[in-house]
């Protein structure tokens, strides 16, 4: 009989953006650093050392707040490609021991499926060992790492020895672990989910994994299962490489002076919209959402999307929903930094044609993003565009 | 610290010279969490990690906890792995990476926050193993460091385990024998720079082995499954119990062998054939 448990190791650069600054400037160490956009008026802390977060600097506090109550630190800019690069090269040091692997852009965080490489490499425990020591002679970093049998449990060992040190919880404890620990460290709990357990008076995970399938979903619903599930530890996701991952087409435009102009904006999601379809058509696919993720200038994100059920990528209909999602995300009035377009749930394109549209015109609108396809292929992507379309730099 | 539990498998009592005297042997292996003793047969088909101590506990009455080195002794994990254990088992624990491979500045608090955490184990803890890494040769500073860090674990038992040849020395057996603390006896390849096989016994309450394999080829080699890939055949061990076994017994009251060639399962094999010819000796004796 062969054995199916799993290992997953998660590593954790807690304060990743302040950790990368500091291995750039040794002078930071030990010392409170804020990272914040420094032009915005209304800036938000995008990340912060431990010894200002001791202070009270939280996340997506005001700048001018944060730099009150700890007056000593040190505020740094954002390099997001600065972080984007520390990433990449902190992912390469992990690919060594497991082609399975999963991490965010630029948030420090990754798990890796180690199962069935001891023969390779010794003992799970080992593993994390030798990569931590890896990962710190390297890179100058100090990633957390967790070893559990899945994805939740090994999140919850990192979030518990935060911002440094290990944990590991051998296969078959997970309900013995989480029992005694609150609630807020379960992840996947909405603050809804909490503030109603928190009226039944259950502030435990052993608590709630106290309660019955049917007991749970009396008050929760289809939620109940879940909950059911994540209170026992219970995590069958699987650890999924980026290759695995459903493809996604993304076009990016970063503004070199922060834009709050809606006609700009809207001139530059049409843009990216355009390059979208061009991408798409190259690759004889279609696109049913278009996902749209704008970073204002206070360092604050907000992504809102717009679907259709029939896939699309012809330049009108990705405009069409760019626009939409363009339309949703800007409930803000603060300038924004830079945006990204999301083209997935891709599939190919159908080689059959429409019955009821006008072949006529269907045929010659064809035509002619074949024909801009071409040159842009030929000349570069800015060779020939739409009258609407701004120039993008 | 005397242990109060019952002897229970993988014991033997060896009677001393003098009248009274005796010396009670346990055997056991380095670690018990391998997934690959379930692929080799030592655990049955789909063992799962917590419950491999209550099986490895039907052959064993100790163990030695490895992943103390890799992770911090904490109070909440030893709780839970104490409420799986038999009854039976006794423990060593080695001390944390970062107090001996990986030394932080702030290593005094681990040591107190070990400490803290190990105490979980109460009476069950037969000895903290100070695990030396192989570099660390006799200098002025790592004496200093050594007598610090003995002085920081005072009134817990303590067994250290040096990996260079420069510690085998009479005054450092002299000041661990004043300290009564445990040198760790160490069965591995004949290569120089390494601590010599001996039977030194620095503390009348406890002597302690650890068999390592004698692969020469994998020594050297970074990979663990390559370094403790070491199958001791029956007649190795035998010289073993004739000629070490005898002056180790002879010199304290309680002794514990491990086994530290996990690979393909070959230290719990090793560890009770180990055990059924001290139990001969000791029939004998």
């Amino acid at each position: 009989m062969m054995n199916h448990r799993r290992f997953i190791l998660h590593l954790n650069v807690a304060d990743f953006a302040v950790a990368v600054e500091r291995v750039v400037d040794l002078g930071l160490r030990d010392k409170p650093v804020i990272v914040a956009p420094l032009q915005a008026a209304r800036a938000a802390v995008y990340d912060m050392s431990e010894e200002a977060y001791r202070d009270g600097v939280r996340k997506g506090m005001l700048l001018t707040r944060a730099t009150r109550i700890c007056r000593a630190a040190r505020v740094l800019p954002p390099r997001f490609d600065l972080y984007r690069k520390a990433m990449a090269s902190f992912v390469d040091e992990a690919r060594g021991y497991s082609p399975v692997l999963e991490h965010g852009a630029e948030d420090g965080h990754l798990y890796l499926d180690i199962t069935g490489t001891h023969r390779l490499f010794g003992t799970p425990p080992d593993v994390g060992w030798r990569l931590h020591r890896q990962i710190r002679c390297k890179l100058e970093i100090d990633p957390i790492w967790s070893l559990a049998g899945s994805k939740l449990v090994s999140k919850i060992g990192s979030r518990l020895v935060k911002p440094v040190g290990e944990y590991i919880v051998a296969d078959g404890e997970e309900q013995r672990f989480l029992a005694p620990l609150p609630l807020h460290l379960l992840p996947g709990l909405s603050n809804g989910e909490r503030q109603r357990l928190s009226q039944f008076n259950i502030v435990r995970i052993g608590e709630l994994a106290a309660l019955s399938r049917m007991q749970l979903e009396g008050v929760f619903g289809r939620r109940g299962e879940t909950l059911f599930e994540l209170s026992r530890g219970i995590d069958e996701n699987a650890v999924r490489p980026e290759e695995e991952r459903p493809p996604r087409v993304v076009r990016e435009h970063i503004f070199s002076d922060d834009c709050a102009d809606r006609t700009v904006l809207k001139g530059v999601v049409g843009a990216l919209a355009a390059q979208l379809g061009m991408e798409l058509r190259a690759t004889r696919m279609q696109a049913r959402r278009v996902g749209l993720q704008l970073d204002y200038t206070d360092g604050t994100t907000v992504s809102r999307q717009a679907s259709v059920r029939k896939g699309v990528a012809d330049d009108d209909s990705l405009l069409r929903l760019a626009m939409t999602a363009l339309e949703r995300s800007l409930t803000r009035r603060t300038r924004v930094r830079s945006c990204r377009l999301i083209g997935d749930r891709l599939h190919g394109r159908s080689p059959q044609l429409k019955l009821f549209t006008d072949p006529a015109t269907g045929r010659k609108k064809e035509q002619l993003l074949t024909a801009m396809d071409r040159i842009r292929q030929r000349f570069g992507r800015e060779a020939i565009r739409m009258g609407s379309q701004p120039v993008l730099h | 610290m005397e242990n109060e539990c019952t002897p229970g498998p993988a014991t033997a009592l060896i009677r001393g010279q003098q009248a009274g005297s005796s010396c009670l042997v346990m055997t056991g292996t380095s670690g018990y969490s391998y997934l690959e003793w379930v692929d080799s047969g030592f655990y049955p088909p789909g063992t799962r990690s917590a419950a491999m101590l209550e099986f490895y506990g039907r052959f064993f009455s100790v163990v030695e906890l490895n992943y103390t080195w890799y992770q911090m002794a904490r109070s909440d994990v030893l709780t839970r792995m104490l409420a799986a254990a038999p009854a039976h088992i006794i423990f060593a624990a080695k001390l944390t990476r970062t107090v001996t491979h990986e030394r932080e500045e702030d290593w005094r608090e681990q040591v107190q926050r070990y400490r803290q955490g190990i105490s979980t184990l109460g009476k069950r803890l037969a000895a903290i193993l100070v695990q030396l890494p192989p570099d660390f040769d006799r200098t002025v500073s790592n004496r200093r460091f050594l007598a610090e860090l003995l002085d920081y674990l005072q009134g817990m038992p303590v067994a250290v385990e040096f990996r260079h040849a420069s510690w085998a020395v009479d005054t450092v057996f002299g000041e661990l024998e004043r300290r009564q603390v445990t040198l760790v006896s160490v069965d591995e390849p004949d290569l120089p720079g390494l601590f010599p096989r001996l039977d030194v016994v620095t503390n009348p309450a406890l002597f302690y082995v650890r068999f390592h394999g004698r692969n020469r080829k994998g020594w050297k080699n970074g990979n663990m499954q390559k370094k403790f890939d070491y199958d001791y055949p029956e007649q190795e061990l035998h010289q073993w119990c004739e000629h070490e076994l005898g002056p180790l017994s002879s010199r304290a009251s309680r002794g514990i062998i491990f086994f530290n060639n996990h690979v393909r399962a070959q230290a719990p094999r090793n560890a009770l054939l180990l055990n059924s010819l001290i139990g001969k000796k000791a029939a004998r004796s």
